[in-house]
């Protein structure tokens, strides 16, 4: 799932003829200045201001401005742009048009297994979460298109009635064409309002796409948000930079305030490796993962953030039996990293516990083991032992 | 007996280099079990009329690769499942294709990064036509001594590690490739080994999950408990739960399931695969999905660790119920063993070979080419120069620093003699003509031959011939007149002893000077007097002079013409450089530099 920030969100909402408030997502004072002077809108309505990040729980950190004049436009985005919020400096902000209304209602389609879910309820906003009994929802089949009928009954089982009933099927059949046709897995409309005009407006949007649907979409011109409350560090984006060159995959997500290191093969075994670690009380400093083979290289770029992982005692480079991951070259980038690593300084009182097995694992572990030879405080183990035992181990030497 | 993928499976594979990979791996699984290849067919249209080579054990077998799948099922008939190994923005496309073919029963995808909505139409599709729909993203199916589909079960040491020549009693199921194989391995540690294993994929919503292929096994008497390994996210397990809690069920499960770790994360942070993502309002968690699998009667685990004693135990249980017997194991004398290749087998000192070719001169194998034992970067370090290489190569010695001077001095005498020679308007016209630098410089080097620089070995040969006998100048004008012909090395087009070669004074001067022994030098210009004193032109030339003076500083006759090859090598690379620097064009010869002296034009005769 890849997580789309709200001003390109509100793009595809608009694209599909979902009608939105004006908005304009700027990256300085200067280019919102301009932006005022030529569109009439920032000068005669009241404006919301919000941090365009892939933040959390941006109302309490005063990200969120609401209700305010084109002056005070431009005061909050002043004051905005810059901010560093713990490792997240703010570089966009997006201004939009608040909309006079009275009622807020609730729409959404989910991507389940059989097909989409197509949600919608008269209750709102803030309201939705203690109602959620009153959502009501059409199963739409995959490769199915709901009918006019369908979704305009939908609205009025939902207590829509007369001209609105009418006005959210239509509105209903907007999102459904949107999240067909852009392979969302995810889109909740909060609030949709009813404007003075009496149009349906969607003021606020969470868009989930598919992102390996990326190819088929040249118009996706925006770049994927983290999904965790919180923007990628360096590390991590130099990590997804390497894994979008090369065949197989390296990843890493790094985890504040840890200190076992996670270097395992395998997008399963890797989450095996963590369990392990949670179960036996230790704290995780990040979670990695390396499979289908990747070059040597990418897998040295990756040993060399784990190594850089602040405060860590051990490194776990644990795996299962590779059915075609080369474990002697993959295991030479890895220690290619630990070297430089050690030189640096870097693995001083860290303990190395290493578990594989797989093509040329014979090799590969014996060159693991020869480290040994060159002061590394590293402990390595082959397929007899059973997977997850190196991490007993790491956590009863400590 | 097995599932999905049995003794009667017939495959093609959609795909390129990653599909004929998989095809080598699953061509080594059948050799282990003694049996032909099952792979008929590959479909990938760049390369339809051609074959794949696949090795299955000792033979190289080729596979026709067709543009269509109708073409290959039509032409291979017993093709009854298809293995997708094309991108990810193709694979809807190749899978549709496939599903739609009616011999095709089962199509399974190894593709990751497959959008979601193109999995969901697939698996819905292959359920309306009641077939099998396996992945995106599936590392394969094996079934123990039957087939491989995919590279499912790693290198062939693993395969026979994990006892997959011959069936067990466990059936596995897993999302994930790399703990397939794990749970394969542990399956023929602490028991008696797997029947079928199936990667059903990491995506979240897979073709055919959990439930369709325990309900396969339920079917299949041979398969008696069934390992699943589940992940967070979704609902797959407790729909397995679901099944498996639903009656009294014939195969013992035994799940585990991970994410737990979840729990402790900073909240929204997930990882794993595509599919590990817990539902936006808790749904499918680790613990939910293991406490609903406790619940419907399965053996859990707490942790992936205690997953191999649970198996063991379960063996255990099945032995003493008298369900299953023991299995006798293969003495490791009797283990199969791959074919090593020629290069394995004279690595481990297993076999003798007969060598092709015999080489005194070089040898690169090491990480630097070492010329007659030296390493080239060593010489070059030490001062060592160009003719020294040339001596090393061309007479296997290290020439000393004087005779070093001596060739350095004769290939540069050599280099060049414009561009009016043969060898040199030979690479000018090929270089006019657009021929590239090699072809033009070998084409100039045709021309160098008995009248045209080619004549140094010659002349060398028999000023060497005329000391080894002992030969008198007069003697040995008369042998070469009797048996040869001209003396080669004697003789010029236009110099002549008033307008002497100035190479030839150059050299003579040279090697004089060195107070050096110079015997067969010394005999040439003793021939030179009485051919020049018969005719003004009959001189020395500069071939004669390199040759008597190579053969006396101990070059090998055969060697000599090589010294007037390589030195015009550089000319002819200066003049195609020079033609193509200038961007000449196409040159042909005047019709006035042509003596026409054919017929003159007249009638064709009729046709007898």
């Amino acid at each position: 799932m890849a997580k789309v920030l709200e001003g390109p969100g509100m793009g595809l909402l608009r694209k599909w003829g979902i009608q939105t408030p004006n908005y304009v997502v700027v990256t300085s004072a200067e280019e919102f200045e301009q932006l005022s002077a030529v569109n009439d809108w920032l000068k005669q309505s009241k404006l919301v201001v919000k941090a365009h990040e892939a933040l959390g729980s941006r109302f309490k950190l005063g990200l969120v401005k609401v209700g305010l004049d084109l002056a005070g436009a431009k005061s909050a985005v002043k004051e905005m742009l810059g901010k560093q919020i713990e490792s997240i400096k703010i570089r966009e902000v997006i201004v939009s048009e608040a909309i006079e209304h009275k009622e807020e209602f609730y729409a959404s389609a989910k991507s389940t297994r059989d097909g989409v879910d197509v949600m919608v309820t008269t209750f709102g906003g803030v309201e939705v979460e203690s109602n959620w009994d009153k959502v009501k929802k059409l199963t739409v089949e995959i490769g199915e298109t709901p009918s006019d009928a369908a979704l305009s009954k939908l609205a009025k089982d939902a207590g829509f009635a007369g001209e609105t009933a009418a006005k959210m099927g239509e509105f209903l059949k907007k999102l459904f064409t949107c999240f067909e046709n852009e392979d969302a897995q995810y889109v909740e409309i909060n609030p949709v309002v009813l404007d003075t005009a009496g149009n349906l407006v969607a003021l606020d949007a969470v868009t989930l796409l598919d992102g390996d649907a990326k190819f088929r979409h040249k118009d996706w011109n925006f770049p994927f948000a983290a999904e965790f409350g919180r923007a990628y560090t360096k590390n991590e984006e130099e990590v997804m930079a390497v894994d979008a060159k090369v065949k197989g995959s390296v990843k890493l997500i790094e985890i504040p305030g840890g200190n076992i290191a996670m270097l395992p093969a395998g997008g399963g075994a890797s989450v095996y490796y963590s369990d392990a670690v949670v179960a036996r009380g230790g704290k995780l400093a990040n979670y990695a993962e390396y499979s289908g083979d990747p070059p040597d290289w990418a897998v040295e770029v990756l040993t060399e953030k784990v190594c850089a992982l602040p405060g860590i005692k051990h490194i776990i480079v644990g795996g299962a039996i590779a059915n075609f991951t080369d474990v002697k070259k993959t295991f030479s980038g890895i220690i290619n990293a630990f070297r430089k690593a050690k030189a640096e300084g870097k693995l001083d009182g860290v303990k190395i516990w290493v578990r594989r097995g797989g093509p040329n694992e014979l090799q590969g572990l014996a060159a693991m083991r020869a480290l040994q030879d060159e002061g590394f405080d590293i402990h390595v183990f082959d397929r007899k032992t059973p997977l997850t035992d190196i991490v007993d181990m790491a956590m009863a030497a400590k | 007996m097995s599932i999905l993928a049995t003794k009667d499976t017939h495959v093609v594979i959609q795909g390129g280099v990653a599909g004929v990979n998989a095809a080598r791996r699953m061509a080594e699984f059948r050799y282990m079990i003694k049996q032909p290849l099952n792979v008929s067919a590959f479909v990938y249209p760049p390369d339809a009329g051609k074959t794949n080579e696949i090795v299955c054990g000792t033979e190289l077998v080729a596979i026709p690769i067709y543009r269509t799948i109708a073409e290959a099922t039509a032409a291979h008939p017993e093709i009854n499942t298809s293995l997708v190994y094309i991108g990810a923005d193709r694979a809807y496309a190749g899978a549709m294709e496939a599903l739609d073919d009616p011999r095709i029963k089962a199509v399974s995808m190894i593709t990751e990064g497959v959008p979601e909505k193109d999995s969901k139409l697939l698996g819905k599709h292959a359920r309306k036509l009641g077939k099998i729909f396996n992945g995106p993203s599936s590392i394969g199916v094996v079934s123990a001594g039957e087939c491989r589909l995919g590279v499912i079960g790693g290198a062939f040491d693993n395969l026979v590690a994990c006892k997959l020549y011959r069936p067990g009693s466990f059936g596995v199921i897993t999302k994930s490739g790399g703990l397939s194989n794990e749970i394969i391995w542990i399956c023929s540690q602490f028991a008696d080994g797997i029947t079928t294993a199936i990667g059903i994929g990491g995506d979240a919503y897979p073709g055919t999950d959990y439930v369709s292929y325990l309900e396969m096994f339920e079917n299949d008497p041979q398969t008696k408990a069934v390992v699943i390994v589940g992940e967070m996210g979704g609902d797959l397990e407790e729909r397995a739960a679901e099944w498996y809690g639903a009656k009294k069920r014939r195969i013992k499960l035994l799940a585990v399931v991970s994410g737990f770790c979840q729990e402790s994360l900073p909240k929204g942070m997930k990882f794993g695969h595509a599919g590990a993502k817990e539902g936006l309002k808790g749904e499918g968690s680790a613990r939910a999905k293991s406490e609903a699998l406790k619940k419907a009667g399965a053996m859990v685990p707490d942790t992936f660790g205690a997953l191999g004693p649970a198996i063991k135990a379960t063996h255990e249980e099945l032995l003493k119920s008298g369900q299953i017997q023991p299995i006798p194991e293969l003495a490791a004398a009797d283990l199969p063993r791959l074919p090593k290749t020629v290069e394995q087998a004279k690595k481990d000192g297993e076999v003798l070979v007969a060598p092709l070719i015999r080489s005194t001169i070089s040898d690169d194998r090491g990480d630097e080419p070492l010329y007659q034992g030296y390493p080239a970067s060593e010489l070059i370090n030490a001062g060592y120069d160009i003719p020294h290489i040339i001596g090393l190569l061309w007479d296997n010695r290290l020439v000393s620093k004087q005779e070093a001077e001596i060739i350095k001095r004769i290939i540069m005498l050599s280099a060049d003699h414009g561009p009016c020679v043969s060898g040199a308007l030979t690479t000018v016209i090929a270089a006019c003509a657009g021929i590239g630098l090699s072809q033009a410089v070998a084409a100039g080097m045709i021309m160098i031959g008995p009248r045209f620089g080619g004549a140094v070995t010659d002349a060398g040969r028999w000023f060497k011939y005329a000391i080894d006998n002992q030969m008198t100048v007069e003697d040995f004008l008369a042998y070469m007149k009797k048996n040869v012909g001209p003396v080669p090395g004697i003789g010029h087009r236009v110099k002549s002893l008033r307008n002497p070669d100035k190479r030839v004074k150059e050299l003579v001067g040279y090697v004089k000077s060195l107070g050096i022994k110079t015997p067969h030098l010394d005999f040439a210009l003793e021939v030179e007097k009485i051919t020049a004193a018969k005719k003004d032109n009959l001189i020395l030339n500069v071939d004669g002079t390199m040759a008597a003076v190579l053969v006396d500083i101990g070059f090998p006759v055969d060697s000599l013409n090589g010294f007037f090859i390589l030195a015009r090598t550089i000319g002819m690379i200066g003049h195609w450089t020079d033609q193509k620097r200038q961007g000449s064009r196409l040159i042909r010869l005047f019709d006035y530099l042509v003596n026409y002296a054919s017929p003159k034009r007249r009638e064709v005769p009729p046709l007898k």
